[in-house]
C-alpha cells in the first residue's frame, strides 16, 4: 500500500511511511540492476584480464579474432545502412499514407521482434540453402549465400529490421506533415523536402535507432549461428568466435567477449549522451 | 479577372466536404471563408493550395488552369494555423526557404536572397529577430514569420488557414488590424478561412459563409449581417434565434400575435423559420404591450448587457443584447417580469431539403394604440 502511494505521490510533502517506501523501492531497484547487469559486466572484464594484460593482448590479436572483428564490422556496415533506408521509407509510408494493408505492414515490421532468431536463421536456410527454394539456382550462378558473408548479412538485416522504423514512426506520427506541406507550397521538390525538412526533424531519433540497430547487428548470435557454418577466420563473427573459444580456451573467450561488451557499453554511453542533450527532440516535441 | 472557382466537389467516403462550390475572387480582394468546423472551408483552401485535388470542378487564375499545376509550381502562399515553421532553421532561413529551393537557374544570388529576406522581415516588423529560432518567438511573431515566408515566393494568391486561431485574444485583435493594413499595402489577392464571425466581418471585403460543404451566402460583411440569406447564415453570423411561427394566407403568427405580411411567396415552401437577433429584442415600459418575459440572467459583457429571457410559450431561453448606457438608465433585475418587443424578425421559407425559396424582414407593429417604448431602447431602422 505504501509502495503504491510512493509511486503516485508526486510533489507535496510526503509522509514518513511514503519516504520509507521510496527509499526501499530505489534500493531494491539498484540491487536488482547491480545483480543482473552490472555484476556480470564486471565479471566479464575481470575474467578477461585474469591472466594478465599480455595474455589479453595475445588473445584479441590472434588472426582469427581480428578476422572476427573485421567480419562483424563489415556485416554491421552493410546491414545498418540497409535498415536505415528501409526504416525511413517504412516510417514515411506508415505515417503519411493511408492504404489497405497498413496494419499488416505494421505487424510485419514487428515480426523480427517476435520470431526467435534461430527460426529466422532456419527460414534463410530453407530459402537460400543448398536444398532450399533458391539454392540450386543460386549455386548454378556461382552465388553462395548460406555459410558465407551474404547469409550473415541477410540474417542480421532480418533481425535488426524493426529498430530504425520503430524509433521513427511515433515521432513522425506526432509531428504530422504540415511542415512538409508548407515546404511543398514554397516550391521545394520531393528530395529537397526530405533532406531539408523531414530528415533534420527526425535526425536524433534516427541516430538513436541506428545505435540500437548497430548494437544488435554486432551482438546478434542466434540467426547468425544457424547460417554461418563456423569457418574460423571466414564466417565467424565476434559472438560466434566467443562461443567457439569458450569450448576450448576459457580465458581467451572472455578476452574476446570483453571486446563485444565494450562495443555495447560504448553504444549505451552514446545513447545516454544523446538523451541527455536532445531529450526533447527524441520524445517528439 | 482574379480567381474563378467553379462547381468544386470533394467527397470523403459518404461525407461531402465540398458540394458544388463556385466563387469568383477579384484581383487584390480580401475574402473570408466563414463556417463552423467541418463546413468544408479548409478543404477548399487545400485544393486551392494544391495539397488536395477535387473530384469535380475547375479553378482558373486568369486563363490559367490552376488544378493542372502541382502545388510547388502554383505560386500560392499558404499560412497554416499552427505556423508550420521549420524549427531547425532560423527566422531568416525560414523566410529564405522558398527562394533557396528554386531550381538553380531561377535561384536568386545569395546577396539578393539576403536583401529580400531583410526587406520582408522589416515589413512584418521582425528585422531584429532574423537569427532567432521559432521556439524563441511568441505566437504572434511566429505567425508573422510564417506570413513573411509565404510572401517570399511572391505569390499571386495568399491563403490563410485560421491565421489567428492559436493566439490569445489581445494579440489576435492587434494582429487582425495589422494584417488588414498589411493587405491594403500589398494588394495580394487573399483568401482566409475562419470560424470566427467577428474576425470575418471586421477584416474581409467579402465574406463567404459555408455550411456542410455548401456556400450559404456571399456578400459584404454589412449585407451578410443585415440580410442573412439562409437560417444558417442568420444563426451563425447575426446570432439569429428561432421563434415558433407560421404563415397562412398572408398572415404571420408568432407566439400568439399575428400580422399581415406581403412579399413572401409560399409556393414550394414547407418549412417556415422565424429568427430574431439579440439586439432586436427590446424591452417595453408598459407591460401589457408586446410579449411577457421573465428575466433569467443579466451579464455585462464588454460594454453590452446580455439578458437571458424566458418568453411564455418558448422552451429555449432567448438572449437579448442591450447597450450599457441604456441599461444604466433603466435596470431590470433577475426574476422580474418585463414586456419585450421584437423590433425586427427575419422570415425564411425553405423546402424539405433546406433550400430557401423566400425570405423577408418583418417589423411587427406595436399593437393598435400608440405605445411608449422605453427611453433606452435602441433607435434603429
Amino acid at each position: 500500500m505504501a509502495a503504491v502511494s510512493a509511486m503516485v505521490s508526486i510533489g507535496g510533502r510526503p509522509s514518513w511511511s511514503i519516504r520509507v517506501a521510496r527509499v526501499f523501492l530505489v534500493v531494491a531497484a539498484v540491487i536488482v540492476l547491480a545483480w543482473l547487469l552490472v555484476l556480470p559486466l564486471i565479471a566479464i572484464f575481470a575474467e578477461a584480464f585474469r591472466q594478465g594484460w599480455a595474455f589479453y593482448r595475445d588473445a584479441i590479436s590472434q588472426p582469427d579474432s581480428i578476422a572476427a572483428v573485421r567480419l562483424t564490422l563489415t556485416v554491421a556496415a552493410i546491414a545498418v545502412p540497409l535498415n536505415v533506408v528501409f526504416g525511413l521509407a517504412a516510417a514515411w509510408t506508415m505515417t503519411h499514407f493511408n492504404f489497405p494493408g497498413k496494419a499488416l505492414l505494421g505487424a510485419l515490421i514487428d515480426l523480427p521482434f517476435s520470431v526467435s532468431p534461430v527460426v529466422a536463421g532456419m527460414m534463410l536456410i530453407l530459402v537460400y540453402g543448398k536444398y532450399g527454394w533458391l539454392g540450386s539456382w543460386l549455386e548454378a550462378h556461382g552465388v553462395q549465400v548460406i555459410f558465407a558473408v551474404p547469409g550473415l548479412v541477410l540474417a542480421t538485416v532480418f533481425v535488426t529490421l524493426p529498430f530504425v522504423a520503430r524509433e521513427l514512426i511515433p515521432l513522425m506520427q506526432a509531428q504530422g506533415s504540415e511542415q512538409e506541406e508548407a515546404a511543398l507550397t514554397l516550391g521545394a521538390s520531393g528530395w529537397q523536402i526530405f533532406f531539408r525538412v523531414t530528415l533534420p526533424r527526425v535526425r536524433w531519433a534516427l541516430l538513436y535507432g541506428v545505435l540500437l540497430c548497430n548494437a544488435r547487428a554486432m551482438g546478434e548470435f542466434g540467426a547468425v549461428y544457424v547460417v554461418s557454418g563456423h569457418l574460423r577466420g571466414l564466417t565467424n563473427t565476434l559472438p560466434l568466435q566467443v562461443d567457439q573459444l569458450y569450448q576450448e580456451n576459457f580465458s581467451a573467450a572472455f578476452a574476446v567477449a570483453s571486446l563485444l561488451a565494450l562495443l555495447t557499453v560504448l553504444t549505451l554511453g552514446i545513447k545516454r549522451l544523446l538523451e541527455w542533450r536532445h531529450g526533447e527532440a527524441l520524445t517528439g516535441r | 479577372m482574379g480567381i474563378d472557382i467553379s462547381r468544386l466537389r470533394r467527397q470523403f467516403g459518404q461525407f461531402a466536404a465540398l458540394d458544388d462550390v463556385s466563387l469568383t475572387i477579384a484581383d487584390g480582394e480580401f475574402v473570408a471563408v466563414l463556417g463552423p468546423s467541418g463546413s468544408g472551408k479548409t478543404s477548399l483552401l487545400r485544393i486551392l493550395a494544391g495539397l488536395d485535388q477535387p473530384d469535380a470542378g475547375s479553378v482558373y487564375r486568369d486563363d490559367e488552369d490552376l488544378l493542372a499545376l502541382d502545388a510547388r509550381r502554383r505560386g500560392v502562399g499558404l499560412v497554416f494555423q499552427h505556423y508550420a515553421l521549420f524549427p531547425h532553421m532560423t527566422v531568416a532561413q525560414n523566410v529564405a526557404f522558398g527562394l533557396r529551393v528554386r531550381p538553380w537557374r531561377l535561384r536568386p544570388r545569395a546577396s539578393v536572397v539576403k536583401a529580400r529576406v531583410e526587406e520582408l522581415l522589416r515589413r512584418v516588423e521582425l528585422e531584429s529577430f532574423a537569427s532567432r529560432y521559432p521556439a524563441q518567438l511568441s505566437g504572434g511573431q511566429r505567425q508573422r514569420v510564417a506570413l513573411a515566408r509565404a510572401l517570399a515566393i511572391e505569390p499571386r494568391l495568399l491563403l490563410l488557414d485560421e491565421p489567428f486561431g492559436a493566439l490569445d485574444a489581445q494579440v489576435r485583435v492587434n494582429l487582425r488590424r495589422w494584417l488588414r493594413e498589411f493587405h491594403r499595402s500589398l494588394g495580394i489577392t487573399t483568401l482566409f478561412v475562419t470560424h470566427d464571425q467577428e474576425e470575418a466581418l471586421e477584416m474581409a471585403d467579402r465574406v463567404v459563409v459555408m455550411n456542410r460543404g455548401r456556400i450559404e451566402q456571399i456578400g459584404t460583411p454589412e449585407q451578410i449581417y443585415r440580410y442573412p440569406a439562409t437560417p444558417f447564415a442568420s444563426r451563425f453570423i447575426a446570432r439569429g434565434q428561432p421563434l415558433p411561427g407560421d404563415v397562412e394566407g398572408g398572415i404571420l403568427r408568432v407566439l400568439g400575435h399575428a400580422w399581415p405580411i406581403s412579399g413572401f411567396a409560399t409556393d414550394g415552401v414547407s418549412v417556415i423559420t422565424v429568427h430574431v437577433r439579440p439586439e432586436d429584442i427590446v424591452p417595453v415600459v408598459q407591460r401589457r404591450e408586446g410579449w411577457s418575459a421573465n428575466v433569467l440572467s443579466v451579464r455585462p459583457v464588454a460594454g453590452t448587457i446580455r439578458v437571458g429571457l424566458h418568453v411564455a410559450g418558448l422552451d429555449e431561453p432567448l438572449e437579448a443584447e442591450w447597450s450599457e448606457r441604456d441599461w444604466l438608465r433603466h435596470r431590470v433585475e433577475v426574476g422580474e417580469t418585463i414586456g419585450v418587443h421584437f423590433q425586427s424578425l427575419t422570415l425564411f421559407g425553405s423546402d424539405g431539403e433546406g433550400r430557401v425559396h423566400a425570405r423577408t424582414e418583418v417589423h411587427p407593429p406595436h399593437g393598435t394604440s400608440p405605445i411608449t417604448v422605453g427611453p433606452w431602447r435602441r433607435l434603429e431602422a
